[in-house]
């Protein structure tokens, strides 16, 4: 088992955060490559000040408030602190980032980390019970949305109960197995899912970037389907 | 095997019949709109720049339904087809299966979405359902904007002759008929209308004036919302006005050749917008004029505004709404407003293609603080505002009335009954048509009328009738 744990605990666990570092690179690049050469030339007429100042509003989501968006809002800005800060910043995982980022990151202390740990849980019970029982929320989840919130559980639950063995049912290894594996079936579905807004939301953000609309565009679009006669 | 095929075309031909569309549609295409469909999308994917913003929205959207609150058209229905999140992800949809490697992966292993005749149905509704307010991209943490993606829909739809009657009739007459502008008002009848107004303008104001036609070399060619020319003469005298009393009467022409700002390429087509926009300024170069200044109108407002830069460059004219205008000459101390005339409780709808941007939000407020004593906002306002229910081009569709009346604008209706004003300001031609039906359907005490309406009551003529004078013309004239 040991061995197992291992394995997970290195070469995979190098081999998973590269599918996600590659996949999210791709994307980055995709973007910059087609904003360059596509709408390039018009990126100055976009507002970028606007863009900035907008999307830094988003930074926190109070003064966005409104009726009822306020419970999915914040157990989802909540989440969002402990998803970033627990798997940087635990001392645990600290010491496994030193060996793929050959660098010390701070570390939190555990009673931070158990407090983070169980609001992420309580704030993602939130979000699922939303998709459950709220139509509207209903009417626009599919299977993958649920089972993102489910898999994002498991390194949380698997985490929390591997450091405090007196609360374990379970074989500590097992459980620590359960807990990295299911952590780099995450890394791996990042690039390929919605999780991928982690760099995406920096390139939905500028649609005013994607308002400037490419001159001659319509008219090519129009002759490749009528020929030479534009459609009015 | 003939029978086969004759029973094939039967299926075809009932098929044809069985459907039908929500709006009227001029020549509705018939046969296999499948396969249409998804040949337009390719050549759009080919020659514009949707495509990197279709990656990234349909691998990012996270579907947190923030937009569906934020949709005034959901609050009222509650029908999950009008969540912007819905309506936009059936264009993810088709994009990710026909045109992403992971799509054609995937049905590789099982059919999963198919594109239909019945979800293009589908499309044809929802896309005509939105009014493309762009509240629910306000509201989005990711920021998609659902009304690009709205727009990208009905620019797919048009492209297999899927549009409104209403919309593509209008355009037509203004890129190839005789008037070139989507009401028909031939040139005779505009320079007719506009020796009228000058008239009507000697008598209100006391002043005798012409209006310029074609002059050339002013510092503003002027485009407002043709229908001002029939519909909403006073919101044009207004202008005319301030104008006149700001010492500018010399400085601004109207082109005989091009006199409408509407551009309902706007709404549904990449070339219509650009054409109409090459028209506009085409215009301008004929008359070597210096500004575009666009009147009360906030769909010809914002396209002007956004996409003269896009086309032409941004070097191009500059854009000046009228409103903008006003205000400079106001606190420049041109114009001077009487804050005795108007008493009545007024408020401000603020159109969407102006206000979201946050661009003509400010501006006309401070006008109206200047002289109206009884002004009061709605909740909410500004950039949050709701649309009034006809935007997108909806107000156009008079097949549709009853649902702009009962469910596109009964958010609004609501806000303005709320105010208890006895006059709402819409500075936009598209929405004071729909504001007006509104007040008419819901039996509000309210009347609907242009900021410089008010302006051409309240405002000082220097040697003309004092804006008392006028008020207490009119309240005689009324009687």
């Amino acid at each position: 088992m040991e061995q197992t744990l291992e394995f997970f605990r290195g070469p995979m666990f190098a081999l998973t955060f590269g599918i996600m570092v590659c996949g999210l690179l791709r994307h980055v690049v995709i973007q910059v490559y087609c904003l360059a050469n596509g709408i390039g030339r018009r990126l100055g007429n976009a507002p970028w000040h606007k863009i900035l100042a907008e999307t830094a509003t988003w930074a926190f989501p109070f003064p966005h408030f409104i009726k009822g968006t306020v419970l999915f809002s914040s157990a989802s800005f909540v989440f969002h602190i402990g998803l970033i800060i627990v798997p940087l910043f635990l001392a645990d995982h600290v010491v496994l980032w030193e060996g793929v980022l050959q660098a010390e990151l701070p570390a939190i202390g555990k009673g931070l980390a158990d407090f983070l740990t169980l609001t992420t849980l309580a704030c993602l019970l939130i979000l699922l019970g939303c998709r459950l029982f709220v139509s509207r929320h209903r009417a626009v989840s599919r299977p993958i949305d649920y089972i993102l919130l489910l898999l994002i559980m498991m390194p949380f639950t698997t985490g929390f109960l591997a450091s405090h063995p007196a609360l374990n049912p379970l074989r500590w290894d097992v459980v620590l197995l359960v807990h990295i594996l299911s952590a780099e079936l995450l890394f791996v579905m990042i690039p390929f899912t919605k999780l991928a807004h982690v760099v995406l939301f920096v390139f939905d953000r500028i649609s005013p970037v994607h308002w400037q609309l490419r001159p001659g565009a319509g008219d090519k679009v129009a002759q490749a389907l009528f020929g030479s006669e534009a459609r009015v | 095997m003939e029978a086969k095929a004759a029973d094939k075309n039967m299926d075809l031909a009932e098929e044809a019949v069985v459907r039908s569309y929500p709006y009227y549609v001029d020549n509705p295409v018939s046969g296999d709109r499948v396969s249409k469909f998804l040949e337009a999308f390719a050549a759009i994917l080919e020659y514009t720049d949707y495509r990197p913003l279709l990656d990234s929205y349909c691998t990012s959207s996270v579907k947190c339904n923030r937009c569906a609150v934020a949709c005034p058209i959901y609050a009222t229905t509650g029908d999950p087809r009008d969540i912007p999140c819905y309506r936009t992800n059936i264009l993810f949809d088709i994009y990710k299966r026909y045109f992403t490697i992971g799509g054609w992966l995937s049905s590789r292993f099982s059919n999963g979405f198919q594109l239909t005749e019945d979800v293009i149905d589908d499309m044809l509704d929802v896309f005509y359902r939105c009014t493309a307010c762009r509240r629910c991209t306000q509201e989005c943490p990711m920021g998609v904007d659902h009304g690009l993606l709205t727009r990208l829909g009905r620019y797919i739809l048009s492209l297999i002759g899927i549009v409104p009657k209403a919309l593509q009739v209008s355009v037509r007459e203004q890129l190839e008929g005789d008037t070139h502008n989507t009401s028909k008002v031939p040139k005779k009848a505009m320079l007719h209308t506009l020796n009228f107004l000058a008239e009507e303008l000697e008598e209100t104001i006391g002043v005798s004036l012409e209006f310029p036609v074609d002059q050339v070399g002013r510092d503003y060619v002027f485009f407002c919302a043709v229908s001002d020319y029939l519909m909403e003469p006073e919101t044009l005298m207004g202008n005319a006005a301030v104008l006149y009393a700001a010492g500018d009467w010399e400085r601004w022409t109207i082109g005989s050749c091009n006199y409408d700002g509407i551009n309902y390429g706007l709404f549904y087509s990449d070339w219509h917008l650009e054409t109409i926009i090459k028209q506009l300024v085409a215009e301008v170069l004929r008359l070597q004029g210096k500004n575009i200044l666009i009147g009360e109108c906030g769909h010809a407002s914002r396209s002007a505004h956004d996409f003269v830069p896009v086309f032409l460059g941004k070097d191009s004219y500059p854009v000046i709404n009228f409103m903008e205008y006003t205000l400079q000459c106001l606190e420049k101390g041109k114009i001077e407003l009487d804050p005795n005339i108007i008493s009545e409780r007024v408020t401000y709808h603020d159109p969407c293609n102006i206000a979201r941007s946050g661009w003509i939000v400010q501006q006309p407020r401070k006008i109206l603080k200047s002289f109206v004593k009884d002004f009061v906002d709605m909740e909410p306002h500004g950039q949050r505002n709701y649309c009034c229910g006809g935007g997108g081009g909806l107000v156009s569709v008079d097949e549709i009335h009853d649902y702009r009346m009962k469910i596109g604008g009964k958010v609004k209706a609501e806000q303005i009954i709320s105010t208890g004003a006895e006059i709402v300001v819409a500075p936009c031609a598209n929405c004071k048509k729909q504001l007006k039906e509104l007040m008419e359907f819901y039996d509000i005490p309210c009347q609907v009328v242009g900021l410089h309406d008010l302006i051409l009551k309240a405002i000082v003529i220097p040697g003309g009738k004092s804006p008392q004078e006028r008020k207490e013309e009119a309240e005689l004239y009324s009687m």
